[in-house]
């Protein structure tokens, strides 16, 4: 999951060097070892709509996979962020947490939500989209899903 | 969670660059009414021209619209975000919580067009400026040339008299609103009129002269009066009110004041939830089942003290969750159709007016926030 390989898959700018969680849309980026980044894709910020406020676990806690290590609110919408991996929350991105504009301006890179060291990376990454074809193919068809919920503008 | 969390301070949200939408070419002098409209966050979702979401998923189809000029609204009330003396440029202000994004009119009338089957209403909201009158009318003409759903306006009485209404109702404008906002005379003097960039012609007896003949003109139940919960005034203030609009066949919408930031009442605190829960308790109760002074008592500072309504009718409209949706205009079958999601409260707190029927679950939440028993109880040791 290392490179700098990005795509525009259906008009939104994809990193095709990490691993997405299909439901969350949380991106997951290995930095060393088991330690790994995690941040929230295009549509996950798109759907959201106007990241107002953003709350990330900052003491070292111990998750389990689909287990809440924070929250964002918008205008018109507040909810859960759920851990795309079980282990640690070991850092939280205090800039985006100041400026949650962040999540908007720069995805992929500035604007990550947090660090945890995984517990179980090669059996939990089994989970998670990988490989350029299967994540341009997921992330089509989560555009059109969205598209025809009504939560994308037009 | 109980474990420590970084948060975000308190802020509007997020700006983006997007707030001017659908933009063919720019032109920074020319981005007013007629041609330009601010609409609501909501709108903005529903008509597709932002991206996001509710977070919880119902039908929303009430489609609201503010007139915008360059030099902003003329009035400097106390409490609202568009006031003159509030700091920053008329184009950034947030109103009513959140902020407006600006669309071209007829890109929003073809929106609305294709989306038509999701409206449940309209309303154009006027702000006291010369050219609002001609302007709503210009508007309404679009809209009513190529959308169907019912239509209100939200006048600023300052620009109207009863021709001006005449004219709205010629259009095929069905409901007319007033943002009394501030319920007695005293509070909309010292909130409205006696204010520092002067009261733009802001004056009670002329909104009431205007209520009185759009009443009238209208007919009864469609007219509405905004009561704004928070501002100074007392449970009996309200109740006054209450009574007033439904003796005249005038419905009372009530809206809960939420500080906007910079505001000359920027830093006060909005009413507690027990206190709105059990304010739309009240006007329910008053309206919808004809409760009367005898049925109430307040204590010697205007407090709500007790209800001695019939058991059934409190257990009834508790069990309904009526009371606690959203007060607006309905939809062309008589549904909520202006239902105003999250308008004046985050979405991370309550709901203070829930814009679909609430669930279960969410009346339990209603009846602890409301302490309904000791309403009934206090009122039995009396």
């Amino acid at each position: 999951m290392t490179g700098d390989t990005y795509r525009i898959v259906r008009g939104y700018r994809l990193a095709l060097d990490r691993a997405y969680d299909r439901e969350t849309h949380m991106w997951v980026s290995v930095q060393d070892g088991d330690r790994v980044r995690i941040g929230l894709d295009p549509l996950g910020v798109e759907t959201t709509g106007s990241i107002a406020q953003l709350a990330v676990l900052r003491s070292p806690s111990s998750l389990r996979r689909g287990e809440q290590f924070g929250s964002l609110e918008a205008e018109k919408f507040v909810g859960p962020l759920l851990a795309p991996l079980s282990g640690v929350v070991v850092a939280c991105n205090d800039a985006a947490i100041a400026d949650p504009g962040l999540l908007h301006r720069d995805r992929f890179g500035e604007g990550w939500l947090a660090e945890m060291d995984a517990r179980d990376l090669a059996a939990e990454r089994q989970e998670l989209v990988e490989g350029a074809e299967e994540i341009v193919a997921w992330f089509e068809s989560k555009v059109d899903e969205y598209r025809l919920r009504g939560v994308l503008a037009e | 969670m109980t474990t420590d969390m970084a948060g975000s301070k308190s802020r509007p949200p997020a700006r983006r660059g997007v707030r001017l939408l659908d933009i063919a070419t720019r032109d920074d002098r020319a981005h007013e009414s007629p041609d330009w409209v601010r609409i609501s966050g909501a709108s903005a979702l529903a008509l597709r021209f932002s991206s996001g979401r509710f977070s919880r998923d119902f039908a929303f189809g009430g489609i609201n619209l503010l007139l915008n000029y360059d030099d902003g609204c003329r009035s400097d009330c106390a409490y609202c975000g568009l006031a003159r003396t509030r700091p920053g440029s008329y184009e950034d202000k947030s109103f009513i919580r959140v902020e407006w994004p600006l669309v071209r009119t007829d890109d929003l009338v073809d929106r609305m067009a294709r989306h038509e089957e999701r409206l449940t209403r309209l309303c154009i909201s006027m702000v006291t400026n010369p050219f609002a009158f001609r302007d709503t009318c210009d508007i309404t003409e679009r809209i009513r040339r190529k959308v169907r759903a019912p239509l209100s306006i939200l006048v600023a009485p300052p620009t109207l008299n009863r021709r001006r209404l005449e004219r709205f109702k010629e259009l095929g404008v069905d409901m007319i609103g007033f943002g009394i906002d501030a319920v007695t005379e005293d509070l909309f003097r010292r909130l409205r009129s006696d204010v520092p960039a002067g009261g733009a012609g802001l004056r009670w007896s002329q909104y009431w002269e205007i209520v009185s003949h759009a009443r009238d003109l209208f007919g009864p139940w469609k007219v509405n009066c905004h009561a704004l919960v928070g501002l100074g005034e007392t449970d009996r203030d309200l109740m006054d009110i209450f009574v007033r609009l439904r003796d005249r066949e005038i419905y009372a919408y009530l809206f809960c004041f939420n500080p906007e930031p910079d505001s000359r009442m920027g830093a006060e605190e909005k009413s507690s939830i027990r206190r709105w829960r059990r304010i739309q308790l009240l006007r329910h109760l008053v309206e919808s089942e004809g409760m009367g002074w005898d049925d109430v008592s307040f204590d010697s500072a205007g407090n709500l003290r007790s209800l001695s309504a019939r058991p059934a009718l409190v257990e009834e409209a508790l069990r309904s969750g009526e009371p606690f949706m959203t007060n607006g205009c309905p939809g062309g079958a008589g549904e909520p159709g202006c239902t105003r999601p999250y308008g004046s409260y985050r979405p991370s707190e309550p709901f203070r007016d829930f814009p679909f029927p609430p669930s279960p679950d969410d009346l339990v939440s209603i009846g602890e926030e409301l302490g309904v028993e000791e309403l009934i109880t206090s009122r039995r040791r009396t």
